[in-house]
């Protein structure tokens, strides 16, 4: 039996955000949010998908060394807080071997990229990334 | 159930974090009522992450406080029945999971970048936050029912390898199998009338880490120990004994800093000055905290109960504590929630 790890349907699901990270707005005070929510913090539950800017800067970030069995092969990670337009997402940063000289205001970019694989059969599963706009070295 | 001079039980709480991911068994309390023979008594299963036995304890102490008599609580994980890769995939689902751990992102991923931002803030060094495993190393030596027994030198700790920079190996409170049980009842019993929960409190900060307001601090404890505090009508001044739950060095401190027993800032230093040392303003983890008791995940909580009860009790290794009031903290992954319980000593 093929072991799969995630359901199709639950993944497609969240393409919409996986590969356009497509956030919610608040129609009232203009609040965006990322996963998406249903009600704004101001209690307003009209929200309109709104989709964030693909630009943005690094706030902080961690090689992560002690990773989980689907990122094995990928390990170390680079996860980092990234700021879009105002909105904070945390996520793998690529394209970066050594990352010392990412600091906090690095421009960094959106990129799509495979995730993870569901084993040697199931389906390959893509999404955000981020990467330092200048390269590495920058 | 003998050291509380077997009472009737009517419910059993049962709380675990992993349950059918490690162990493959749903609603597990049917098979612990049955091993130990409690013919007839219900049982609920309560699951919230690393928060599940203090969220356990909460639901039974409510329920005593409606209806009486005695009610068990149980916490149980074994985290060790996969291999440590499976176990970090299993641990990652406790951070908002389609946005967080479908990325890669784990609790120690979010614990470093705290512990990196706190870092840079305050102008600390590494060798400044590794004075938690050093205490707690030392604590653990002292206590016969710690996992780690065994005092390292600060050297042991800075060359240990890099889990998530800037934490190393000694930061993360080691995963173990564990459980643990309390029997609580609306009115002391004979056999134990010493030990009282006499207030809870819970906060909440945010399930997407990202959207932390701040990466130097801890949101939610504050407000839960604020909470049992006043319900057990103390002040943060009239606490000896406290525990919290440092999954990570850095949690343990921020812990102490949001519950407002330092100011922002400075409790590596006060740590290391000794005021969180048995005999200093307050006892701290006197037990090892989950960094030497090890960390059950889903029975964590209840560990640092029973060890606080323990602890006020003066029984070995604490016979010098002569303390009479505790807190006990408990979070739910990093800072989506806590919970803090506490307790006080009887006549």
């Amino acid at each position: 039996m093929v072991e799969q790890n995630l359901s199709i349907p639950k993944y497609w699901r969240r393409t919409q955000q996986y590969y356009r990270l497509v956030a919610t707005r608040c129609a009232k005070c203009g609040k965006t949010y990322f996963p998406p929510r249903r009600v704004c913090d101001c209690g307003n539950d009209a929200l309109d998908p709104f989709e964030l800017p693909k630009n943005g800067s690094l706030v902080t970030l961690t090689v992560l060394r002690s990773v989980s069995v689907d990122f094995e092969k990928q390990r170390p990670l680079l996860i980092g807080v990234v700021d879009l337009g105002g909105v904070k997402l945390m996520g793998q940063i690529v394209d970066c071997p050594s990352p010392t000289a990412l600091r906090a205001g690095t421009p960094m970019e959106v990129v799509f990229r495979r995730v993870k694989e569901d084993g040697e059969h199931g389906i390959i599963y893509y999404g955000y990334k981020f990467r330092p706009v200048k390269g590495c070295e920058s | 159930m003998s050291a509380s001079g077997n009472p009737d039980i009517r419910m059993i709480y049962i709380a675990s974090a992993l349950m059918e991911l490690t162990s493959e068994q749903l609603n597990a309390g049917n098979v612990l009522r049955e091993y130990i023979g409690l013919k007839g008594v219900p049982t609920m299963r309560i699951e919230n992450g690393d928060g599940s036995s203090s969220l356990a304890i909460l639901a039974a102490v409510n329920d005593v406080k409606l209806k009486g008599g005695c009610v068990m609580v149980a916490g149980v994980e074994k985290p060790h029945e996969v291999t440590s890769t499976k176990l970090n995939k299993f641990v990652s689902f406790s951070t908002n999971s389609e946005y967080e751990a479908f990325f890669g992102v784990t609790p120690a991923a979010q614990a470093a970048i705290m512990a990196r931002e706190y870092m840079n803030k305050y102008e600390y060094s590494y060798e400044d936050i590794a004075v938690w495993p050093l205490k707690m190393h030392e604590r653990g030596a002292q206590n016969p029912n710690a996992y780690f027994r065994k005092a390292v030198k600060i050297k042991d700790i800075t060359e240990s390898e890099l889990v998530a920079d800037p934490l190393r190996l000694y930061d993360v409170a080691p995963y173990v199998d564990g459980s643990a049980a309390v029997i609580l009842c609306a009115e002391p019993n004979k056999r134990d009338a010493v030990i009282q929960v006499s207030g809870a409190g819970m906060g909440v900060g945010s399930a997407y880490f990202a959207s932390k307001q701040a990466y130097d601090a801890l949101e939610s404890v504050g407000p839960a120990t604020k909470q049992a505090l006043k319900e057990s009508g103390m002040e943060l001044e009239d606490v000896r004994v406290v525990n919290v739950h440092d999954t990570y060095s850095i949690i343990g401190l921020l812990s102490l800093e949001a519950m407002g027993l330092s100011k922002q800032g400075m409790a590596p230093r006060l740590m290391r000055d000794g005021e969180f040392d048995g005999g200093g303003r307050v006892a701290v983890n006197m037990d090892g905290g989950l960094k030497a008791m090890g960390f059950p995940i889903g029975a964590s909580g209840l560990y640092q109960l029973i060890s606080s009860a323990i602890q006020l009790k003066g029984e070995k290794p604490f016979e010098s504590l002569n303390a009479d009031t505790a807190l006990v903290h408990d979070m739910v992954g990093v800072d989506q929630e806590s919970i803090v319980i506490a307790l006080r000593r009887g006549d």
